[in-house]
């Protein structure tokens, strides 16, 4: 194809908004390789696709070395570091052609890895996958079935469950209050970047501190007068051990992939131009994560490594990242001072990096791939906002970044902005184009707000805040010493429909036939929305306090019986003080309880106090019967509760003030609750696709809901179709929410028109839509930006439209990955006209 | 006996010839690559499916 044919037909892709085919004819022919290389990691209903296969070589390694240590006299911290040392000496490693960047959790590129060693639920799921097997069948079944006899009874998840308190335990497994287990190695571990990752120190640089600090000890322990004050630095130089061990075998791996891109070069490779490519990746590898990086391919290359080696020791469910921020001054030096970058090839290395971390992949329980469709965990980088000075943040890489998004077109990264009052137009503008380009993402967040809530709720001091990155999809958390939190549980994540559910059950559940909730009596007696209220608060309480406990629980005991040596290496409180990075003494603390299916309780609220309690139209026990038959027979009735009553996000104070009294009972309720660092339990309306992955699980409520129907899309969303007075009035009715006190955050979802923001006079009205939003004190909104016609399209011919990507909720999806009722759930969302 | 020594796929370690890497090449649905695994200079190689004589 001719350069003046292939610009021709670029500009009819893009004036058919069909971006996708735009992108592979714009991006180069390394990005188009590369991107077409991945393997899917996402599950599709639940399960992988076909050819993505489960990896059994890093258990059998890790297997045989704990077999080898079962009778070492290593204390386990020692033992656990030298299993994942094994592994990363011993597991295959690969580079793809093209590829610029290496490096990867398993052992080839369709293979998901499997840590056997965390639950033995996991590895049960494991041998009962019917698809990700890898072949021979048979041969593989044995070995996942000696791998997983022998870590029975010693998982991460077996050690810790005795000390649960079996009534919490039991109500969490039935899986109707909470999505996720607490585990320190499976949540969302947020990184020390100030120290890591600002080109002050590298792996090394750490092993000589630590050696320094082993050795302070062992002379201090080996005083002739020995001190009660010497006891605990036993159990240091243990950590700091398993530090080392961690820090070195980072290294090795590192030199690995050096030597393997030599001998490819040397011994195979006849491209001169694609020879220099691999000595410059041995070049690269040879230098980091030892020693900070000098360019921008270093330091791509050694966060690549640092996300490598932590998702070897743990589960990471997220990427807490902020890469414009800590890879901007590569890039600038590189593309700007030096000039040994062209800005296009620049863009090849951060389009590669996006590619890289899109095909990260670990073995997920069944619960977490239909709660997170299409994705393997939400990998939200957060992208501009303010230095810690207060000035604006934002850089020439932070545009590169939106570039090469709207070029590889993953769903995972996703971005997430931090925008401020300073952000130039130019940056404004890349932020549109992705929106408008149908990427679902950059989400936009409120940063000043943000900042302020940061430091009302965990006591951030002003500078740390401004560090903030997104710990998962949502919640800001500070990269610093003490502010960054190393791991969240997402078993702290509550199904609050169950709330509502609870009010009419006084606890009772239905679907798992338990009592979970607290007994709040018989609701037919219930004489004034006051009384239904008082329930609600109680039921609120009860089964926030089950998931907090089991969280704290795990938190307290976790450093001790399953220990984070590499986390701890990289970060400064564990390196200085020689305690696991988990150690609650250590840290400030920067807990959520994420709260799915929040507004079914403010609709049903609002729909119970006009039409039995104002109206009078209804009894409690007419209503109450109509619930437990889940509304059949009752479908006139139904329909009154559905349009009959108010909605949220119709600028109604009727319904908004029932929202606003909600979530200040949370509040209130969050600080009377503690974290094992002393701090607070803000909770955080929004929800992943658990408005599917709970359909089945929440009965009928009085907003007019089935069991079975799709719960609303998330967080503060107003219900798909329900909001009826236009975008003004949603954000009218968020803006009543104070977004610093109320809770931690709250999503936003909001489906714009393609036709309607198209060209400047799109920009122009979106700006002004991002201006009120932000005038309003609303923390996030993000934005689908694809019509239904693709959407059906997509729906009948799939092949044809697999990089169509979606917003779903927290996080982005290709919309050929997500399951069909999730995306008619979709497509259900009213469009705005702005 | 054949061991991965004597395979066109082995690279021995400079800083320990009784180690080394059995590097190859695969090409599998989505796309190319170069993979090394490390192995030991005397295992035996008699059952590998991929060996080759140097």
């Amino acid at each position: 194809m001719s350069a003046p044919e292939m610009k021709k037909t670029i500009l009819d892709f893009e004036k058919n908004f069909e971006w996708w085919w735009a992108a592979e004819k714009k991006r180069s022919k390394r990005l188009d390789y590369l991107r077409k290389a991945i393997w899917k990691k996402g599950a599709i209903g639940g399960l992988y696709a076909p050819g993505v296969k489960v990896d059994l070589e890093r258990p059998v390694l890790q297997t045989e070395k704990a077999k080898e240590l079962e009778f070492s006299p290593d204390p386990y911290v020692v033992k656990f570091a030298k299993m994942i040392a094994h592994c990363l000496d011993n597991k295959t490693i690969f580079i793809t052609d093209h590829a610029q960047l290496v490096g990867y959790t398993g052992s080839l590129p369709n293979t998901i890895s499997w840590d056997p060693s965390a639950a033995s639920i996991l590895s049960e799921e494991v041998y009962n996958d019917p698809t990700s097997t890898p072949e021979p069948v048979d041969k593989n079944l044995k070995i996942i079935e000696e791998v997983k006899a022998y870590w029975s009874g010693k998982t991460d998840l077996d050690k810790m469950m005795p000390h649960f308190d079996f009534d919490d335990l039991m109500k969490i497994l039935s899986g109707s209050i909470s999505w996720g287990i607490p585990l320190t190695r499976g949540g969302y571990s947020g990184k020390d970047y100030e120290y890591l990752m600002t080109g002050k120190r590298a792996f090394q640089d750490i092993i000589d501190q630590i050696d320094k600090n082993i050795e302070d000890a062992d002379q201090k322990v080996h005083q002739p007068t020995a001190k009660r004050e010497f006891f605990p630095l036993y159990e240091k130089m243990n950590n700091w051990e398993a530090m080392i061990i961690m820090l070195e075998a980072g290294i090795r791996i590192a030199k690995r992939y050096a030597r393997l891109a030599k001998i490819i070069a040397e011994n195979f490779e006849t491209d001169p131009k694609r020879k220099q490519e691999l000595l410059k990746i041995a070049e690269t590898c040879e230098r980091v994560p030892a020693h900070p990086p000098r360019n921008l391919q270093e330091s791509l290359q050694y966060d690549i490594f640092i996300q490598m080696i932590s998702r070897t020791e743990a589960i990471e469910g997220a990427w807490p990242a902020r890469p414009d921020y800590y890879h901007g001054p590569y890039y600038d030096k590189d593309v700007n001072i030096d000039k040994t970058l062209t800005k296009e090839e620049a863009i090849d290395l951060v389009g590669e990096f996006l590619i890289r971390a899109a095909e990260v992949c670990q073995f997920k329980p069944k619960w977490s791939r239909e709660g997170l469709q299409g994705i393997d965990g939400t990998w939200v980088w957060t992208l501009g906002g303010v230095n810690k000075d207060g000035s604006d943040a934002c850089n020439d890489l932070t545009i590169a970044f939106m570039q090469a998004a709207r070029l590889v077109r993953v769903a995972n990264p996703t971005f997430a902005f931090r925008w401020h009052p300073r952000v130039k137009d130019e940056v404004m503008r890349e932020i549109f184009e992705c929106i408008r380009q149908g990427l679902g993402y950059p989400t936009l967040r409120n940063d000043p707000i943000l900042i302020a809530n940061a430091m009302h709720w965990h006591k951030h001091p002003i500078d740390e805040a401004r560090t903030w990155v997104h710990q998962a999809c949502m919640s800001p958390c500070p990269t610093t010493k003490h502010g960054f939190q190393p791991m969240r549980m997402a078993n702290a994540t509550a199904n609050c429909a169950k709330i509502m559910e609870y009010v009419l059950s006084s606890g009772y559940d239905k679907t798992v036939n338990m009592q979970v909730g607290a007994d709040t009596g018989d609701p037919r007696n219930f004489t004034d929305f006051e009384q239904v209220f008082e329930a609600w608060v109680k039921q609120m309480k009860t089964i926030f306090s089950i998931l907090v406990r089991a969280v704290n629980m795990a938190r307290v005991i976790g450093p001790k019986l399953t220990p984070r040596p590499f986390l701890s290496s990289i970060s400064e409180r564990s390196v200085e003080s020689g305690l696991d990075v988990c150690e609650p003494s250590i840290s400030r603390g920067n807990a959520w309880i994420t709260a799915f299916t929040w507004v079914e309780n403010i609709d049903s609220l609002a729909a119970v106090k006009k039409l039995v309690f104002d109206d009078k139209k209804y009894t409690m026990a007419e209503l109450k019967e109509a619930i437990d038959k889940n509304w059949e027979g009752n479908e006139k009735m139904r329909i009154d509760f559905v349009r009959n009553a108010p909605k949220w996000g119709n600028d109604d104070n009727y319904v908004d003030d029932i929202m606003v009294r909600c979530l200040r009972e949370a509040a209130k309720f969050s600080k009377e609750i503690e974290c094992p660092c002393g701090n607070t339990w803000p909770i955080l309306p929004e929800n992943v696709s658990g408005n599917i992955h709970y359909a089945n699980v929440v009965g009928a409520l009085p907003n007019g809901r089935r069991l079975g129907d799709a719960l609303y899309d998330g967080g503060i969303s107003p219900g798909p179709g329900l909001d009826k007075k236009g975008p003004t009035a949603v954000l009218k009715s968020c803006a009543k929410i104070d977004h610093i006190s109320d809770g931690r955050a709250f999503l936003l979802n909001q489906r714009l028109s393609p036709t309607q923001l198209e060209g400047e006079k799109g920009y122009q009205l979106w700006k002004a839509y991002i201006r009120t939003w932000a005038d309003l004190g609303i923390d996030h909104v993000q934005f689908n930006m694809v019509d239904d016609k693709t959407l059906r399209s997509a729906q009948k011919e799939p092949e044809n439209y697999q990089e169509v990507i979606v917003r779903v909720a927290g996080y982005s999806a290709h919309f050929v990955d997500i399951s069909r009722k999730t995306q008619d759930n979709i497509i259900q969302r009213t469009v705005q006209g702005l | 006996m054949t061991t991965c020594n004597h395979c066109k796929h082995y690279f021995p370690l400079d800083e320990d010839q009784t180690k080394g890497d059995c590097v190859r090449r695969v090409e599998d649905q989505r796309q190319s690559y170069y993979q090394s695994k490390p192995v030991e200079a005397n295992k035996d190689a008699s059952s590998c499916p991929f060996y080759s004589t140097k």
